[in-house]
């Protein structure tokens, strides 16, 4: 009904979006299923175990929130270093950011065995916990990033009875660049801290290194404003609608492409440089154990280096490339895939490393094995339909395209 | 509403170095801020590590009171009749399957066999600890590492930091029947509840009645078997000794001072409360 309000002609797509709203539905249905039954039956109906405590959930947490990234990362670039070119894309990219860090607090409290406490890092700091100092960056920012969308959900035509609430909008619309600032430097803590939550543990020898947090914030600045862009792109075909420039999602994903780059780097320089100056007979045996084990060496070259790092870079570089939205979009997947495998194999991948603490010989355990139950991937249905869902209906019923200049 | 001409600047190279510039600047400046010697946690970390006025305010860092109970393992003496994991299993409770404290078989590098028993090792300078993020995992005054499972959140991050293994996660609610009780002790405290994560508590609440004004102290950990964790008790070749670490006349402190000891995984720097005697053949 509201959306016919908005938009009185029917137009052409809707048969085609209400089969893509009855798609979502079905997923949505699917997910919360899943999801009482984990609150039900508890977490022991999951392929987790005690040798390997986190898995699927724990990498679309962390794979959604380095997707936001593009949210705080076209904020400053707008809103701190002037390039003003960009700002018909930011209430995108917030947008963007918003569903991807609710899809995480989503996933995070599934993950937790006492889904009753989630409240608890708030109340209970322990600051010397990098997990802690996730959680309260994660509240501040999505706050942040609230406060940053607000103004564009009192400008539509439900709220002309509130003029109060539209005058509040209007001072936080002013606040926008401080709200950037702020937001950079909240986000650049947590999203490499999401890296030294892992970087900071000395007993597990894949992870124990400097250059996990850095990793973790390069990847996620590279891709994040890629996936907006490629997603004005596919809102542009569905719609049939230009509603941002070519020539700004092209620069976005030039700066994607670049900075891909130099995440490569500093992948190759992690590969080379801290495993061979960081190497303990920890790591070299774990490493041995990982790529005669586990398809860890396959994931690594072909879903973290080629489809994260390479294919994505020559997209978004090579003029012919970046000149066509097919190749952005195929681009952003690709980087996309590629951030997922990277987390999938930080988590998994460490984990399934057996912990040596025998005086003796190593203790010789068996490789972890872990594959998510059907249930994990039911809820992992549910936390993608339900960004989709967010993201559908805001781009159908908000202004999200529409550029005011106050 | 009139809208405002605004120019349309071009990307210029300037913007494109300041944008690179940026870009390389907050990758480097986010590790040093947050993990590195910018980091205001550092600087607090640096405090407790050095035991400085940040140590006992912080919930403490290791042992700050008068006691630090600490246990010394004789591997040369263990027999891996795992008696102590099967009393273990029924004064604490413990589901059989994920014992809190656990006998594994191993050899020495000459071959020779021995036994490594391994409950929690209650480290002064905890993983656990640092990582919980709601401090439901912490150190007492007298060197424990406990856990508040009325706090816990059941994130697992301390399971994922712990060296030793010695964390278990509570995936379901337990309906098992103890095949440990009676016959190896009478459960002491409560089941944990689904979500929970748990651990060894070196029998704290031994320790706890012993130390309490209505025993009015007269009972020592370590000596009384009232007050002494159920596996020291149990071994019949007494190759576990337990007490108070600090103080030098306690029977533990004795057996450590007479004899060559290590402590697993001391190059984490740990900083164990369990020690171990080596097998005379050697590791």
């Amino acid at each position: 009904m509201a959306i016919s309000e908005l938009e009185p002609k029917f137009q052409l797509p809707k048969p085609a979006f209400l089969v893509w709203m009855g798609m979502l539905g079905v997923g949505l249905a699917i997910g919360l299923y899943s999801a009482i039954i984990i609150f039900i039956k508890g977490l022991g109906i999951t392929n987790m175990s005690d040798s390997v405590p986190w898995g699927l959930w724990i990498t679309i947490d962390l794979t959604s929130i380095a997707l936001g990234a593009g949210a705080f990362t076209l904020s400053a670039i707008v809103y701190i270093f002037g390039i003003k070119r960009l700002q018909p894309i930011i209430r995108l990219a917030v947008l963007v950011g918003f569903a991807g860090y609710t899809s995480a607090l989503l996933t995070l409290v599934m993950d937790i065995g006492r889904p009753d406490r989630f409240w608890h890092p708030w109340v209970f700091w322990n600051v010397h916990s990098v997990l802690w100092e996730v959680t309260m960056c994660i509240t501040i920012y999505l706050t942040i990033l609230i406060a940053e969308f607000a103004p564009v959900i009192v400008e539509t035509k439900w709220f002309d009875n509130w003029p109060s609430l539209r005058k509040l909008a209007h001072f936080l619309h002013k606040l926008t660049p401080y709200l950037a600032a702020l937001g950079l430097v909240i986000s650049l803590l947590h999203q490499s801290s999401l890296g030294a939550a892992y970087g900071v543990i000395k007993s597990r020898p894949v992870w124990f290194k400097p250059s996990m947090p850095i990793m973790f914030v390069l990847s996620a600045i590279a891709s994040g404003p890629a996936v907006t862009a490629a997603l004005a792109y596919v809102i542009e075909w569905i719609t049939r609608k230009r509603n941002i420039k070519h020539d700004v999602l092209r620069m976005i994903t030039r700066f994607s492409g670049v900075a891909l780059l130099s995440y490569g780097y500093i992948k190759f320089w992690d590969m080379a440089a801290v495993t061979y100056y960081g190497r303990t007979s920890g790591t070299m045996s774990a490493f041995s154990m990982l790529s005669a084990e586990t398809p860890f060496n396959f994931s690594f070259y072909v879903g973290e280096v080629l489809l994260g790092i390479l294919v994505p870079a020559i997209l978004f570089l090579v003029p012919r490339f970046n000149r066509s939205p097919a190749a952005a979009v195929l681009g952003a997947l690709s980087a996309m895939i590629g951030i997922a495998v990277h987390r999938w194999n930080v988590t998994v991948g460490g984990l399934f490393v057996p912990l040596s603490y025998s005086p003796g010989t190593l203790y010789q355990l068996p490789a972890g094995s872990y594959f998510p139950a059907p249930i994990e991937w039911g809820v992992g249905i549910l936390v993608v339909c339900y960004a989709l869902t967010v993201i559908t209906l805001a781009v159908k019923l908000l202004p999200i395209f529409e550029h005011s200049e106050h | 509403m009139a809208k405002k001409k605004k120019v349309v600047i071009d990307l210029t190279r300037r913007d494109v170095i300041k944008m690179v510039a940026a870009t390389a600047g907050s990758a480097i400046l986010a590790p040093l801020l947050t993990t590195g010697p910018l980091s205001p946690f550092g600087a607090l970390k640096q405090q407790q590590l050095e035991g400085g006025p940040g140590a006992a305010e912080s919930g403490g860092h290791g042992a700050t009171g008068e006691n630090h109970w600490g246990m010394v393992i004789n591997l040369d003496l263990c027999i891996g009749c795992e008696y102590c994991q099967r009393a273990c299993n029924a004064t604490n409770d413990v589901f059989s399957d994920k014992p809190w404290n656990l006998v594994i078989k191993d050899k020495t590098t000459s071959g020779h066999t021995f036994f490594l028993s391994r409950p929690c090792l209650h480290c002064q300078n905890a993983p656990c600890v640092e990582v919980c993020p709601v401090k439901a995992t912490y150190h007492r005054e007298d060197g424990l590492v406990v856990m508040d499972y009325g706090r816990c959140i059941g994130c697992r991050y301390c399971e994922v930091a712990c060296p030793y293994d010695a964390r278990k996660f509570n995936w379901e609610s337990r309906t098992d029947e103890n095949p440990f009780i009676p016959t190896w002790g009478i459960p002491e405290v409560e089941r944990r509840p689904r979500g929970v994560v748990e651990k060894c508590t070196f029998c704290i609440q031994r320790i706890d009645m012993a130390m309490s004004e209505e025993t009015e102290k007269k009972l020592t950990p370590g000596e009384d078997r009232e007050a002494t964790p159920a596996c020291v008790n149990i071994c019949p070749v007494n190759a576990r000794a337990f007490g108070n670490l600090k103080n030098p006349e306690s029977r533990v402190s004795q057996v450590i001072a007479n004899n060559a000891t290590l402590r697993l995984r001391d190059d984490l720097g740990t900083e164990t409360s369990v020690y171990y005697i080596p097998p005379k053949e050697g590791m």
